[in-house]
């Protein structure tokens, strides 16, 4: 145990004389003060890891004292002093934040004992705050930027609900950050320290979600060998978000419906119910509405989802938003790139302003990490970008959303070369898609000798 | 008050007082097992009335606090340490009880038997073992007269006991770290083994 610095309130000098020597032969700096006036004075000057306060003392009571202290240095360990041993005086004094209660005279062993614990307990708590901190700083998700009015609203939003334990329904596009949203709702939230479980309902089989979601029991179905957590349980204390919840079977709707509004989860194969703990964020790039009118999605589901809405617009929508987004990611690919600090030139600010972003945030992110790879020097120029961003035609788009899709599909594939899996990945979607979309718009490569 | 650490590390004679009355023959033995340890003559002083005692109220308990400052008030001679020695249980107000009582860097100390007897905890006397008690209790307080604080050593002599378990399993030695600031007299000799 290292020195501590302790204040001893007592208007006794006989006590403040012997606990001081006390505790300085114990190796620690103690000071003493013979009323509360003094006390505070005192911690208003220094800092003290521990206080011990007479709670019987002419004028202010150590108990009144000790809320001031707590007031004054929310880190102070107080100890409460009496020599009447009351529960109820000890119960008030706990509940008022005192770490213990010692009645005098004290057994020289059970003040020490109380010392070392107290120490070990700031040294935890202490502790304890560092490895928040440091966890915040790891676990830190990515900012949310963005100058429009629309972003700014959003950040608004999401402070708000991030106080409350509401369900929160994101929508957007592809690619707007809703889950960047989700995981800035989660850090603000009072939940922060459990985890955040993420599932994407949209890429497994209804078979295989049900078991992921709700977990199971060993041998509950071929394959099933051992008990498996669902991601309910999984996220206890925390946040469990459903991405792509549009596109949930009607079946596994009704079981999360259940399991999101009574708390409760039951096993593949199990038959207990067990509590969990746990906030609903869910985003679908879907309009839900639609499919609740078109019978696909259940309406009872759909509203308890949609507590809270925040709408992500697309950044075609925002253009203000691109170049602080873009500066942004030049700056972290940088960093993790160990480049020097980068900047744009002004014709690749242009270009990256007149592009309309269908695939959104995400495209934005792996045209600017691609810049950084295949640049040179501290300047991105637009050669670095992506063929097709420099090559989009200036002034509005296409017409439809379908040939806006269709041009910025073929845009991409000219520019990788026809390389499906790079392609894929700049548009964000797996290589099935991309195929199906190929065949969708009849998309030809250009030495096919067939245009397009 | 002491003249700090000097006052210890000019000492040329540890002198023991009794302090009300003693078992009989106890504080000549006391003085011989003390002169085992310490390379100083231990004279044992005759019993001294005017010493004044005063016993805290509504507590079977003599104050130490009081005894020390008078015994701190007796012990003027330069070069000669102080100990007074009592059958009785002693206390500070604030404590239910200590075993001993010193200024850091004074020239006088209080130790009390009445806890070091196996028959306070029920237990039959056993005169080793107290003996043992008694000289570590002194030892330690001798420490704080060369303005040793406590130790955070567990195993070392200046390490807090708080009871007497403790003074049992505390060890009977000074720590290398306590030891280089002993004054020769006191760190000069090894525990005799029935001390270990």
């Amino acid at each position: 145990m290292s020195a501590l610095r302790i204040l001893i309130v007592d208007d006794e000098t006989i006590v403040r004389d012997s606990l001081g020597a006390w505790f300085r032969q114990d190796g620690h700096q103690a000071e003493v003060a013979e009323n509360a006036k003094e006390a505070l004075r005192l911690v208003a000057q220094s800092h003290y890891d521990i206080a011990l306060l007479d709670i019987k003392m002419p004028g202010m009571d150590g108990l009144e004292l000790q809320d001031r202290l707590a007031a004054a240095d929310p880190d102070l360990t107080i100890i409460l002093m009496t020599a009447y041993a009351s529960v109820e005086t000890a119960v008030k004094a706990m509940k008022a934040g005192a770490y213990d209660y010692i009645v005098k005279p004290f057994d020289p062993d059970d003040l020490s004992m109380l010392i070392r614990r107290a120490a070990e307990h700031r040294s935890l708590r202490a502790e304890n705050l560092r490895l928040k901190k440091s966890l915040e700083t790891v676990a830190a998700p990515p900012p949310l930027l963005g100058d429009s009015a629309v972003m700014k609203h959003v950040l608004e939003l999401v402070g708000t609900v991030s106080a409350s334990d509401a369900t929160v329904l994101i929508t957007g596009e592809s690619g707007t950050g809703k889950e960047v949203v989700a995981r800035a709702i989660h850090a603000a939230s009072a939940r922060r320290y459990n985890p955040m479980v993420v599932v994407n309902c949209g890429a497994l089989p209804e078979g295989i979600l049900e078991s992921e979601l709700f977990g199971h029991e060993a041998g509950s179905f071929t394959g099933a060998r051992a008990r498996h957590k669902g991601k309910f349980e999984s996220a206890e204390g925390g946040t469990v978000f459903l991405d792509e919840i549009g596109e949930v079977t009607p079946k596994v709707q009704v079981e999360l419906l259940r399991v999101i509004e009574e708390k409760l989860v039951t096993r593949l194969g199990g038959t207990a119910p067990i509590a969990v703990d746990f906030r609903t964020i869910a985003a679908t790039n879907r309009d839900l509405q639609a499919a609740v009118r078109a019978g696909s999605f259940r309406e009872d589901l759909f509203w308890r989802l949609n507590v809270v809405n925040i709408h992500i617009p697309p950044l075609r929508e925002r253009p203000e938003d691109i170049p602080v987004l873009a500066e942004h990611f030049l700056a972290r690919f940088a960093q993790a790139m160990n480049r020097r600090p980068m900047r744009f030139s002004p014709g690749t600010k242009d270009a990256l302003a007149a592009y309309p972003w269908p695939g959104n945030v995400r495209e934005l992110q792996n045209a600017i990490e691609r810049a950084v790879v295949v640049g040179h020097g501290e300047t991105v120029e637009p050669s670095a970008l992506p063929l097709h961003v420099i090559q989009a035609p200036a002034g509005p788009g296409p017409g439809s959303l379908a040939e806006a899709e269709r041009a910025h599909i073929q845009s991409v594939l000219d520019a990788s070369g026809w390389n499906i899996t790079r392609a894929a990945r700049v548009l964000d979607v797996d290589r099935v898609t991309l195929y199906s979309k190929i065949r969708k718009y009849e998309l030809k490569k250009p030495d096919d000798g067939n245009g397009s | 008050m002491g003249t700090g650490a000097e006052g210890a590390a000019e000492a040329e004679t540890l002198e023991l007082l009794p302090v009300g009355t003693l078992p009989g023959g106890a504080l000549d033995e006391l003085a011989a097992r003390l002169s085992r340890h310490v390379e100083l003559p231990v004279r044992a002083l005759p019993p001294s009335p005017a010493l004044g005692v005063v016993r805290l109220a509504g507590r079977d308990q003599l104050d130490a606090n009081a005894l020390l400052l008078a015994l701190e008030a007796r012990a003027t001679t330069p070069r000669r340490l102080l100990v007074g020695v009592t059958a009785d249980d002693i206390a500070i107000p604030i404590f239910t009880f200590v075993f001993g009582l010193a200024r850091q860097g004074g020239r006088a100390a209080v130790v009390s038997l009445a806890r070091t007897d196996p028959r306070f905890y029920g237990l039959p006397a056993d005169a080793d073992l107290q003996g043992g008690r008694v000289i570590a209790e002194v030892l330690h307080e001798l420490g704080h007269l060369a303005t040793l604080e406590h130790c955070a050593n567990r195993a070392c002599l200046m390490s807090f006991a708080g009871n007497v378990e403790r003074v049992d399993v505390r060890g009977r030695r000074f720590c290398p770290d306590c030891s280089a600031r002993l004054p020769s007299w006191l760190r000069g000799r090894r525990a005799p083994p029935e001390m270990v």
